[in-house]
């Protein structure tokens, strides 16, 4: 039979029955603008860090590879009379981040105070010295300056 | 006097122009219906911005290329650069005068063919001159001085040889079939047999098919420009207009194979089954729509084969060429040479024994589904050693 198969080009046929058959199928692109898919749950995106939890241990811009993490802290008194530190600066240098996520991995707390599971990814700026240089401002007022992911489900 | 300046003047000039504006417009909307078509087959959208679902994509590409920077490379031989994609879209438009898109119609009270001119050599006149239009390819990659270029036009000279031969023998086998070289008589022929030339030409019309596509440089023998492996092959060097040039010729041949393959193995602007008369009612539509929707299915089938083949290794395509073409070429010519001795009825059964055996031949290749490798599984050893 593999002789009547070759002599009828079965492979070459089937080939162009298969092409053929898949030719109605709606297209599986996500036409990016209008629609979006959502990143998967372990993907890495925009920092966040919430100020409230954050014990000011500096861990995280210790554990960075490339040191783009900027943290300044004084101690204060508060009203009981017990001294708490207080963030001056929380700096990431985003432009150069490589997005391996050990800051994450290092932060001690629970949940985590400074994290990257933000799934968002437009990242995209006209002036990347300003607006990829994130201070404790843009840091905290995320969504004021950088959109907030939202999945764009297809029609 | 007035009469021959009309017909042997005016006419041909007002076909000529029409002739070359519809082609290049076409091309252009070839383009779109190709990278439509594509990403139809590929579960994918293509161009779908401009315009209504991209409808003008093929506008905005024009415009683009005709105003993109003509670049020269430094060392090229500047002469040769500039006329290699001249030497190449003359030829394919030339060959748009012979080709015959419909019989004789009246416009305006004159009567006239719808093609140019009908010469009593066309077949031989479409071989020779699609055939010069490879100095451009090759003259084109010489004169780049680039090696992708040169290698690229190198490639398409060994395929042009090795695939002219089995398409000469195709083409052949209709001349004995049609008894003429004209075109236009080939489709007389064709009406007068009530047979389409397909039906004892299967294996003529598979030759010329394969042949055609790979002279026309498509995929799956695109070698001369194998994106993957030589950038674009013999224009790598080329943009803006010149470029189009090459782009031109590429639907040009396209559509000039395919007229051909309409023409020798479709019947041309006939309708199916020409001399039965319970199927006249097929008549309203007219000849040059036939002619028109046929080549439009070859057109189909060159873009379904792009985006289903992967691209033939250098060895394996002359292999192709030379140990399968050309002897089956041969037998071919021999055993429709024995028929056209029966004229029409030696014809009529081969036709029916090929038509059979091919349609036998699916059925039973299919209905068996093909052996799956067993080589691997036989050389893995079945059980572990402790």
């Amino acid at each position: 039979m593999s002789l009547l198969n070759m002599v009828m080009l079965t492979d070459i046929f089937g080939g162009l029955k298969l092409t053929l058959t898949h030719a109605g199928r709606p297209a599986d692109t996500v036409e990016y603008p209008e629609r979006a898919k959502e990143p998967s749950e372990r993907f890495r995106g925009m920092f966040k860090l919430d100020e409230e939890r954050c014990i000011k241990c500096t861990l995280c811009a210790i554990e960075c590879p490339i040191n783009i993490i900027y943290i300044d802290w004084h101690s204060e008194k508060n009203e009981e009379g017990k001294s708490v530190k207080v963030l001056d600066r929380f700096d990431v240098d985003m432009k150069r981040c490589m997005f391996c996520g050990l800051c994450e991995d290092a932060c001690p707390t629970n949940p985590k105070s400074i994290w990257l599971k933000t799934k968002t990814y437009e990242l995209s700026t006209y002036e990347r010295n300003e607006a990829l240089y994130l201070d404790i401002v843009k840091l905290t007022s995320w969504d004021s300056n950088v959109k907030p992911f939202t999945p764009r489900p297809e029609k | 006097m007035s009469e021959s300046i009309l017909y042997y003047g005016v006419i041909p000039a007002i076909k000529a122009v029409v002739i070359v504006l519809v082609m290049a417009t076409a091309a252009g909307v070839l383009t779109l219906f190709e990278r439509r078509l594509l990403a139809l087959l590929q579960v994918r959208k293509g161009p779908n911005r401009v315009g209504w679902e991209g409808s003008l994509q093929w506008v905005a590409d024009t415009f683009k290329l005709l105003f993109k920077e003509d670049i020269v490379p430094a060392k090229a031989d500047k002469v040769v650069h500039y006329l290699a994609p001249l030497f190449i879209i003359i030829p394919a438009m030339t060959v748009f005068a012979v080709l015959p898109w419909g019989p004789e119609v009246s416009f305006f009270g004159i009567k006239t063919p719808l093609y140019a001119m009908d010469v009593n050599i066309g077949l031989l006149f479409v071989l020779a001159v699609t055939t010069i239009g490879i100095y451009g390819v090759i003259l084109a990659g010489w004169s780049s001085n680039s090696k992708y270029s040169l290698i690229g036009g190198l490639r398409s000279a060994a395929q042009l040889i090795s695939y002219e031969v089995p398409m000469g023998f195709a083409v052949a086998a209709i001349i004995v079939m049609g008894q003429t070289l004209s075109l236009v008589e080939i489709i007389e022929a064709q009406k007068r047999m009530g047979l389409w030339f397909i039906f004892p030409g299967l294996v003529a019309f598979f030759l010329y098919f394969v042949s055609g596509v790979a002279e026309t440089n498509r995929t799956p023998f695109d070698l001369p420009e194998a994106e993957s492996e030589l950038v674009a092959g013999f224009h790598t060097e080329y943009s803006g207009f010149k470029w189009s040039m090459f782009f031109l010729s590429e639907y040009a041949n396209m559509v000039t194979v395919s007229a051909i393959a309409t023409t020798l193995f479709f019947g041309g602007w006939l309708r199916p089954f020409p001399n039965v008369a319970f199927l006249s009612f097929l008549d309203f539509i007219p000849p040059i729509i036939w002619f028109l929707l046929k080549v439009s299915f070859f057109m189909f089938v060159y873009i379904w084969f792009r985006g289903t083949f992967p691209r033939y290794r250098f060895d394996q395509l002359m292999a192709l060429g030379w140990k399968f073409l050309i002897p089956l070429s041969l037998g071919n010519i021999v055993l429709v040479a024995i028929a056209a001795l029966w004229g029409k009825t030696g014809l009529t059964v081969l036709g029916t024994i090929l038509t059979i055996a091919f349609a036998a031949g699916i059925f039973l290749a299919f209905r068996v589904p093909p052996k799956r490798l067993t080589v691997i599984e036989k050389s893995r050893p079945t059980e572990v050693p402790a």
